[in-house]
């Protein structure tokens, strides 16, 4: 194990947690992440028992999850991993796939309503140009938010997870909290 | 005058505010402009050229006179409607562009010396001297003719935008509209009504007419409270949609607070970006005036209007008025004031067959040809059958018919269409799509046809998105008819207004004809006619009617301006989405930023990355004096510099190889496992536009390095060619660029500070020569990549970990290397260094260098094909003699210019004799002196040769010396120590 400290894609030793009056925002750093791509005549496999979604969802498995991210392509989640090799882990159990780590190249905000799925969608609906009507338990998608581009998972009626690029966390945050404290109002 | 009884205000409750200093009161649901009228306040603003005293004209957002500076400090907005201003408590506002009073305005000498002021009167009069239009005229006229001022403090509020869907969008919460949201409402469908007044039910409100025999706002209530209790409907009260975009899109704005004193924690308005299935447009008519004589005093005004200030307000401007119609809505007005109790003088309605509809004298077949009042209507002069009368009213409701609102239906370019029968423009066929005009937009005038014609369109749009609803049942109300007849303006010598804001009358009209600007949109912009902040609401058709009076045509051959968005005016504020500063745009941070922002670091944005510049030590009072350092201590020792803003691309497959030879002008899959390789990538187009390292790690796994700018660029075009041009190929990609934090660790010492980290690795020379790369484990169990590639020119290596440890791997690097004199560097001295070494960078690859240029020419295999060789093999390419050279002053304290154009000694310098010019230039700490790189005519071949750089800006001339690109280590020895 390696001796050099970790820092969070926020700069800290410690993940940031923001409480509002009806949302959390949790910087999730433990989240590890891979992303898995057929190769030519590869039979679609199903990593960790995963059944990999079609285009726009998202699918939850035993502390691993996947969503698209493009044809043949799909990013695969695994909850208090990002300290590990988990992309090596991910090889072995899909041989035949090309797999590329991609657990820093993202920071991930977990966002979680305590009264219901409306201020999480009020929140939503200042941030993303999604069409909430379909965008329920399981469906995943790639948009712009605040200039930057993001996949936005809904990972269950209250509760949300928006995925940026790493570098970008700061002013990520900033987008989010912002939105967020303005709903208080 | 006061208050005159009933109305949709609150008395419970008083509210102060004051105008011009003056502290007047009025009630919750008052407008500014209501709550002057009620005040007795006629006069309210100085029209824009002839400064001619004007008072509210309309009750709605169409008004173009009654325009104030509203609030004060920061918050001072300029041009605001005092008829859409919300009244609240402590409002201040003020009275524009006169001085030194609105009562008394100097600048009125401008009426008096109108002849001189007509259309066309800039281009006519301030033609010479030319120079004095920027310097003179146009200041002047600026400051005489004008608005309201701006507070020239930043904005202290809040500002938010967001997105909503849905199935059915309706415009407009007048009868028509909410009939629309009621039918769709009931039936499930997401609906969402948008209405710009602060109160529903629109023209409603204004009016006396009952619906089911009770009071219209019984019923507007009842749908509130229905609406409210739907989770499917939201109703978005004082919102505008401005305007109509691509694929159902709809700009709307929320004013959120601006009907209150200060915001406090809300935003002060929300722009909104809807996406709606369908949108049904209810946003009514606006009533034109019909142009008279001296048509502008304070106290003329529409007789819609006049009626919505008595019902809805409870106002009006004086004791004693009169009408002026062409149609039978005027007698409307007539017959709710005299109901009200305020003495109707007189009806002159311009139809010979005109009786009366109440209690009041009609003057039928009748025309008022004049006015009388300086500061406020006293009198007006009446023409019938030749026989004049002055008749005394304090206020004057003008009615000339009413010009639906079609504004949104022409924002795709849809052309508006006469209609004869109501005289008047209605909604082509060729609007956009998915938008349905209802109402009294759509020249249903009736309340019972708009709200048939809401519930109408409702259906049809749900229908159309196969949602089952069924028809509401309507509440009873009128079906009156209208009678409208084709009059525009009173015949007369003396000055008649139609664009009251920008001062364009019947006259100027007159002139752009006989000056032959006759086509509507010369007509516009030769007169200003609708060219004012209100965009001619009141004015557009009375002035182009007047102008197919005038050329004999009719007035749809004449036909209309453009109409664009927006409907109203939108802040700059509101429009730019609220972050302002250092959040106006977002940043990417590197790896190492804390650590470097804890060194001092001075940072610089390279695109959206924000770079450590370089790294000052307290005793440097001087930037030069750092970079110098930095310099130095990579050529001497070691240097540390976070590289990770390169892009990274992984490529995987086992026809990576093969792809990548299609990308890169050179031979890629001949590359080693365990090698790397520098790489051109041409444009389609033949010239080069990105270079970086190609790593192979596997047979099938590639990693590929672009620059920092064109990181997004490369990887999407990888995507292109992957998933269209060869999807054959077994390739994947993936980019990395955020995963990795890349450290260069640069400087003959380098491979000693490694060698202190990694995992028992070997770096001798033998085992990672240059060009090498592996996968290893460093600081005691960290995956790591190493490359042993160098910028510099020095012997060097670019390490990278994952990113959550780039930052305490610069940490235990500057620990580890403190005794051999370890250096942190900023892409300044990353810059001098390259520069040195002859590597090209951003300001060679512009876009406009072709590899031979660049002194690459051999790397565009004539093996195989890939991306441009082609087109880097034509004639206008291959036939640019221009290379690049080492510069280098004859006189070692001489200048070297980045831009500087060269030509030869003695040469005259002009654009034929320009010979190329400085891409890149600094000071070398290794030379001694300001060294450059350029691109130079058959520069490889002149070595040696002094030439002229020229840099006319400064008027500056350099002599320098034609040196060959590298002034570091040309054999390259050090790099493969």
């Amino acid at each position: 194990m390696t001796d050099l400290t970790a820092f969070t894609a926020l700069g800290a030793a410690q993940p940031r947690l923001a409480s509002f009056e009806a949302l959390d925002i949790r910087e999730n750093p433990e989240l590890a992440l891979a992303s898995l791509a057929l190769r030519r005549g590869s039979i679609r496999p199903a990593p960790f028992g995963l059944h990999l979604p079609e285009p726009g969802r998202w699918v939850a498995g035993q502390g691993v999850a996947a969503f698209w991210v493009g044809p043949d392509q799909w990013m695969i989640e695994a909850e208090g991993r990002a300290e590990e090799n988990f992309a090596a882990d991910l090889k072995q159990a899909s041989p035949d796939c090309t797999v590329t780590e991609q657990t820093d190249g993202w920071i991930v905000f977990e966002i979680v309503s305590r009264s219901g799925r409306a201020p999480l969608e009020e929140l939503l609906s200042k941030l993303v140009n999604i069409d909430l009507a379909d965008f329920e338990l399981g469906r995943a998608t790639r948009t712009g938010l605040e200039d930057m581009s993001c996949f936005v998972i809904r990972r269950n009626e209250t509760h949300v997870a928006v995925m940026g690029a790493r570098s970008f966390a700061g002013s990520l945050w900033h987008a989010l909290e912002t939105a967020v404290s303005r709903l208080q109002t | 005058m006061t208050r005159l009884s009933g109305g949709l205000v609150d008395r419970s409750q008083t509210l102060n505010f004051t105008f011009d200093g003056k502290q007047y009161h009025g009630y919750p649901g008052d407008t500014l402009a209501s709550a002057l009228l009620a005040n007795g306040v006629r006069l309210m603003g100085r029209s824009f050229k002839y400064h001619r005293p004007r008072g509210v004209f309309s009750a709605g957002s169409e008004e173009p006179n009654a325009l104030v500076e509203l609030r004060s400090g920061a918050r001072q907005e300029p041009n605001t409607r005092a008829t859409v201003a919300e009244l609240f408590e402590g409002l201040v506002a003020r009275s524009q562009n006169r001085w030194p009073s609105l009562g008394f305005d100097a600048l009125a000498v401008n009426d008096l010396l109108s002849p001189f002021f007509t259309a066309g009167f800039y281009y006519k009069t301030f033609m010479w001297p030319k120079a004095f239009w920027e310097m003179l005229y146009e200041p002047a006229i600026r400051k005489a003719a004008g608005l309201g001022s701006l507070s020239m403090q930043a904005d202290p509020d809040a500002y938010d935008k967001g997105f909503l869907h849905c199935d059915v969008l309706v415009i407009g919460g007048g009868p028509a509209g909410l009939a629309a949201v009621l039918t769709a409402a009931r039936s499930g469908a997401r609906v969402i009504l948008a209405d710009e007044d602060f109160r529903l039910g629109g023209r409603l409100l204004a009016e006396t007419e009952t619906l089911d025999g009770a009071p219209a706002t019984d019923w507007i209530s009842a749908l509130e409270t229905e609406f409210e209790s739907l989770p499917n409907v939201r109703v978005m009260r004082r919102t505008t949609v401005f305007g109509v975009f691509d694929h159902g899109i709809y700009g709307a704005v929320e004013r959120v607070s601006d009907h209150l004193a200060e915001p406090g924690d809300k935003v002060r308005q929300t722009l909104w970006r809807i996406t709606a299935k369908r949108a049904i447009l209810a946003s009514g008519a606006t009533e034109r005036p019909i142009a008279f004589a001296d048509n502008d005093r304070p106290g003329i005004m529409l007789a819609g209007a006049m009626r919505a200030y008595a019902n809805r307000w409870a106002a009006c401007p004086s004791k004693t008025i009169a009408v002026f119609t062409n149609n039978d809505d005027g007698h409307r007005t007539a017959r709710d004031l005299a109901a009200k109790g305020v003495h109707v003088a007189a009806v002159i309605d311009a139809r010979r067959e005109a009786r009366a509809r109440g209690d009041y004298r009609v003057i039928a077949g009748g025309m008022v040809t004049g006015s009388r009042g300086r500061l406020g209507l006293r009198a007006i002069e009446v023409s019938t059958n030749g026989r004049r009368e002055w008749i005394e009213c304090g206020s004057l409701g003008v009615s000339g018919g009413w010009n639906p609102n079609v504004h949104l239906t022409s924002h795709h370019r849809g052309r508006p269409v006469w209609n004869e029968a109501l005289q008047a423009f209605l909604p082509g066929a060729d609007g956009p799509a998915g938008l349905l005009p209802v109402g009294a937009a759509a020249g249903h005038f009736s309340t019972a046809q708009t709200l048939r014609s809401g519930a109408e369109a409702a259906l049809r749009a749900l229908t159309e998105l196969a949602i089952a609803a069924a028809p509401p049942v309507l509440p009873q109300s009128e079906e009156s008819g209208y009678g409208v007849a084709p009059i525009f303006h009173v015949a007369g010598k003396k000055r008649a207004w139609v664009d009251f804001q920008n001062d364009v009358t019947v006259k100027d009209l007159k002139i752009a004809h006989a000056e032959n600007m006759r086509p509507v949109e010369h007509l516009k912009r030769y007169t200003t006619l609708g060219m004012a902040t209100d965009q001619g609401k009141t004015s557009n058709v009375t002035g182009l009617a007047v102008m197919a009076e005038l050329t004999g045509k009719s007035i749809p051959e004449t036909g209309t301006t453009i109409f664009r968005p927006p409907y109203t005016p939108v802040t700059i504020s509101v429009l730019g989405g609220g972050d302002t500063g250092p959040h106006f745009r977002p940043r990417r941070l590197t790896p190492t930023h804390n650590w470097a922002e804890a060194q001092g670091a001075v940072f610089v944005e390279t695109g959206q990355w924000m770079r450590a510049e370089y790294f000052p030590r307290q005793s440097e009072t001087h930037w030069r004096q750092s970079v110098d350092r930095e310099t130095k201590a990579v050529r001497s020792a070691v240097g540390l510099c976070d590289v990770s803003t390169l892009g990274k691309v992984d490529v995987q497959g086992a026809d990576a190889g093969e792809f990548l030879n299609r990308l890169y002008s050179n031979v890629m899959d001949t590359l080693k496992v365990g090698r790397v390789r520098y790489g051109l990538m041409l444009r389609e187009d033949g010239f080069a536009y990105d270079d970086g390292t190609c790593a192979r790690l596997a047979e099938d796994h590639y990693v590929v390095t672009t620059t920092t700018a064109n990181a997004g660029l490369v990887y999407r075009n990888m995507e292109f060619a992957r998933q269209c041009l060869w999807p054959e190929l077994d390739v994947q990609v993936i980019s990395t660029t955020d995963a990795w934090a890349q450290i260069a660790v640069a400087g003959p010492k380098s491979r000693a500070l490694l060698t202190r980290i990694v995992d028992g690795f070997d770096l001798s020379n033998d085992a990672f020569p240059f060009m090498a790369c592996a996968e290893l484990v460093v600081c005691g169990g960290l995956r790591a990549r190493l490359f042993r590639i160098s910028f510099s020119g020095e012997l060097a290596f670019e390490i990278a970990v994952p990113a959550r440890y780039g930052h305490a791997l610069m940490e235990r690097l500057m620990q580890a290397g403190a005794d051999l004199g370890a250096t942190p560097y900023g892409v300044e001295a990353l810059s001098v260094l390259r520069v040195e070494k002859g590597h090209v960078g951003g300001s060679e690859l512009n876009g406009q260098s072709t590899a031979a240029m660049l002194g690459l020419g051999k790397m565009v295999s004539q093996k195989k094909d890939a991306i441009g060789a082609v087109m880097s093999r034509r004639e206008g390419l291959a036939g640019d003699i221009r290379r690049i050279v080492g510069l280098q002053p004859v006189e070692r304290a001489g200048k070297v210019v980045a831009g500087s154009h060269l030509f030869t000694v003695g040469a005259p310098q002009n654009l034929d004799t320009d010979q190329g010019w400085i891409t890149s230039a600094c000071y070398s700490p290794h030379v001694g002196s300001m060294i450059g790189l350029g691109f130079l005519e058959n520069g490889d071949q002149r070595i040696g040769e002094v030439i002229v750089a020229a840099n006319p800006v400064e008027g500056e001339s350099e002599r320098l010396r034609i040196v060959p690109a590298h002034f570091v280590d040309p054999e390259g020895a050090r790099l493969r120590d």
